[in-house]
């Protein structure tokens, strides 16, 4: 099989939490391929499957049968630190709750994946301002979380998200907990991180969010389908 | 490889930081339990140290001494070999027999009695011993005995006496001073000095005695049983050897096996050392009790700090932090407030001893002034113990962070 230019693909993955009687399915049988470049959006109402979902893609958590290809390699045989060396280089993560660490300000919470990677510290400062300075948070760097608005948030954890040139960017709800003005705002920088080139996968419940990708699919009980307006 | 490793370990020193700062009060109260086992060992150690060096200093000076007593006298550490008498006296034989032994200094005899003392119209009765006047100002004028006013007896002198701290203070309405005359046994004696007040230490034996000259003691009692015998030799490394000899000349004069207790400083020494090294067992394990109590509290603070940050553990492993990287966050966490500890903890300790030490020379009670010694070793064992405290005891709970689930720590609120 070839898998030319797609950064993730998904053969047949199933996804059962709990055991025998108990036993929840959240993904059925999912087949997805991803191309490089690419701007998708994964809507689906709560408990459908899609934070499991992108969880999976994220390499959070493991799938229970099935494949699954980042950049051809097949995550689902890794082990943990195999698998937190795929997040940390790989994909950058955008929560819905920005989940930023608290005790640390926003180049800090920047730097922190970096630091886990490696990189020296100098890099780490520059690269950091450069990215804080793209989301408009120049003047934020030495605030902490508590400090800032959650639209601020947010785009730190884009720019923490995107420290270590992820090549896929994944976003979960990245609105979510945003006033409309910020959650436009944070569009429109995932709709100009994706011009540049990089791999954006956004999950929604939102129609109007949904609708920014340039192709969409609908999760309903562990199911992936394309999506019908 | 080894850039990468240093980079980690300040990173993970500044992410530990900022954590503790977060949680000022917790850590404080774990930090004081860390300082009190530290303070402990440190203030025992260099207490024991200073303890140690005092004994020996103020002992070693009498290293070229031998002390022999009959063996049915009860002997302490300093100067009380003299104090019980009985029948068992040394004869002139001993003496002549010590005398032809090689290598020695001197040999002087200790003679002992009692005797009734007038001043002012008081009689009172006390303790007389006798002995040349330059083995007394040898032995009993070493740094923590020795005279409070007055000096010791030359050679020759005669009818003049060296009274003890209690004689001169209390026996009498009016204190004695240097320079007054007493009566002993009706005749009259020049004080020629006074003993500093031995307390309860090694020694209470000068606090109620009178000691005179070998010549004076014989002329006033008109008895001359030899209760013990001071010996000097030329070559101390040779001194266990000749105090064997010693023994077994006495024994074979008076054809008993245990007639004669052979004492030498060394032997001496060597059983205050090993009291006192009993002591700073002891109290060691006792600071050994507090360190496990404070490292109980290491674990337990950073086991609710964990379990508090699971959520951000969950973070830091998605945004791709491994179980290494986890661990060691945590573990420098745990090491930095046992640090904290340590240091506060050697500080208090130094500080604690030098008070105890200025406390026991001031208060006069004991009978060596300590100097609690302040070494580099001392401070490098106090942190060093705080640091394997550290270690040990947030390794469980950093362990416990690095094997958390991402997917559940981070869903964890």
């Amino acid at each position: 099989m070839k898998h030319g230019d797609f950064v993730i693909i998904a053969e047949n993955i199933n996804k059962i939490y709990g055991r025998e009687d108990t036993k929840v399915q959240a993904l059925k049988k999912v087949n997805i391929k991803i191309k490089k470049g690419d701007y998708i959006t994964i809507i689906g109402p709560s408990g459908s499957g899609k934070s499991t979902f992108m969880n999976i893609i994220g390499c959070l958590d493991k799938p229970t049968s099935g494949r699954l290809y980042i950049e051809n390699t097949d995550v689902s045989t890794l082990n943990e630190n195999k698998l937190a060396k795929i997040r940390r280089e790989r994909i950058g993560f955008i929560f819905q709750k920005y989940n930023l660490i608290p005790t640390l300000n926003a180049l800090e919470n920047v730097t922190l994946s970096m630091s886990f990677a490696g990189v020296n510290f100098s890099e780490r400062m520059k690269r950091a301002k450069n990215l804080l300075g793209k989301v408009d948070l120049s003047h934020r760097l030495t605030h902490k979380p508590s400090e800032l608005s959650g639209g601020e948030q947010q785009r730190v954890a884009i720019a923490r998200a995107l420290s270590n040139n992820p090549s896929i960017v994944l976003a979960d709800e990245p609105t979510g907990n945003v006033d409309s003005k910020s959650g436009s705002k944070i569009m429109d920088i995932l709709e100009e991180i994706n011009n540049q080139g990089e791999t954006v996968i956004v999950v929604t419940h939102d129609p109007n969010i949904a609708k920014r990708g340039r192709w969409t699919v609908r999760i309903h009980d562990g199911v992936v389908s394309p999506y019908v307006d | 490889m080894m850039g990468w490793l240093v980079l980690m370990l300040i990173d993970n020193f500044k992410i530990a930081f900022k954590n503790i700062k977060e949680r000022k009060s917790r850590v404080f109260l774990t930090l004081i339990g860390v300082a009190i086992g530290i303070m402990a060992i440190v203030a025992l150690m260099s207490l024991g140290e200073g303890m140690q060096s005092a004994v020996e200093g103020e002992l070693a000076s009498l290293t070229d001494t031998i002390i022999v007593t009959s063996g049915n006298v009860n002997v302490n550490a300093m100067g009380g070999g003299f104090s019980g008498g009985g029948d068992n006296y040394f004869t002139q034989r001993d003496i002549d027999d010590i005398n032809r032994i090689s290598n020695l200094e001197s040999v002087n005899p200790v003679l002992f009695g009692s005797a009734i003392i007038e001043y002012n119209g008081e009689y009172k009765p006390v303790t007389l011993l006798g002995m040349d006047a330059v083995s007394m100002s040898y032995i009993f004028g070493i740094d923590f005995l020795g005279l409070k006013s007055g000096e010791f007896m030359n050679p020759g002198d005669q009818n003049k006496c060296i009274i003890g701290n209690n004689i001169a203070d209390e026996y009498f309405d009016t204190k004695i001073n240097v320079g007054n005359k007493i009566k002993i046994n009706d005749e009259n004696f020049y004080v020629n000095g006074i003993y500093r007040e031995q307390g309860a230490g090694f020694s209470t034996e000068t606090d109620d005695n009178i000691h005179l000259t070998v010549r004076d003691f014989k002329k006033i009692t008109g008895q001359e049983n030899i209760s013990g015998i001071l010996i000097r030799v030329s070559d101390v490394s040779n001194i266990e050897y000749i105090a064997n000899e010693i023994e077994f000349a006495i024994n074979e004069n008076h054809g008993e096996d245990n007639f004669a207790n052979v004492i030498t400083m060394s032997s001496i020494l060597e059983s205050i050392q090993s009291v006192l090294s009993v002591i700073s067992l002891f109290l060691l394990g006792i600071a050994a009790i507090a360190l496990l109590v404070a490292s109980i509290g290491i674990m337990n603070t950073m086991l609710t700090s964990v379990m508090e940050r699971t959520h951000e553990i969950g973070v830091m492993k998605a945004i791709g932090a491994e179980n290494t990287d986890i661990l060691t966050i945590f573990l420098t966490e745990g090491i930095l407030i046992s640090l904290f500890g340590g240091i506060t903890g050697t500080t208090l300790g130094i500080i604690g001893g030098k008070i105890f030490g200025i406390a026991s020379s001031s208060y006069g009670g004991s009978p060596i002034p300590i100097e609690p010694a302040i070494s580099l070793t001392i401070i490098l064992i106090g942190s060093g113990v705080a640091l394997i405290v550290g270690i040990i005891s947030s390794f469980y709970p950093a362990w416990k962070a690095a094997k958390m689930s991402p997917i559940e720590a981070v869903r964890y609120e």
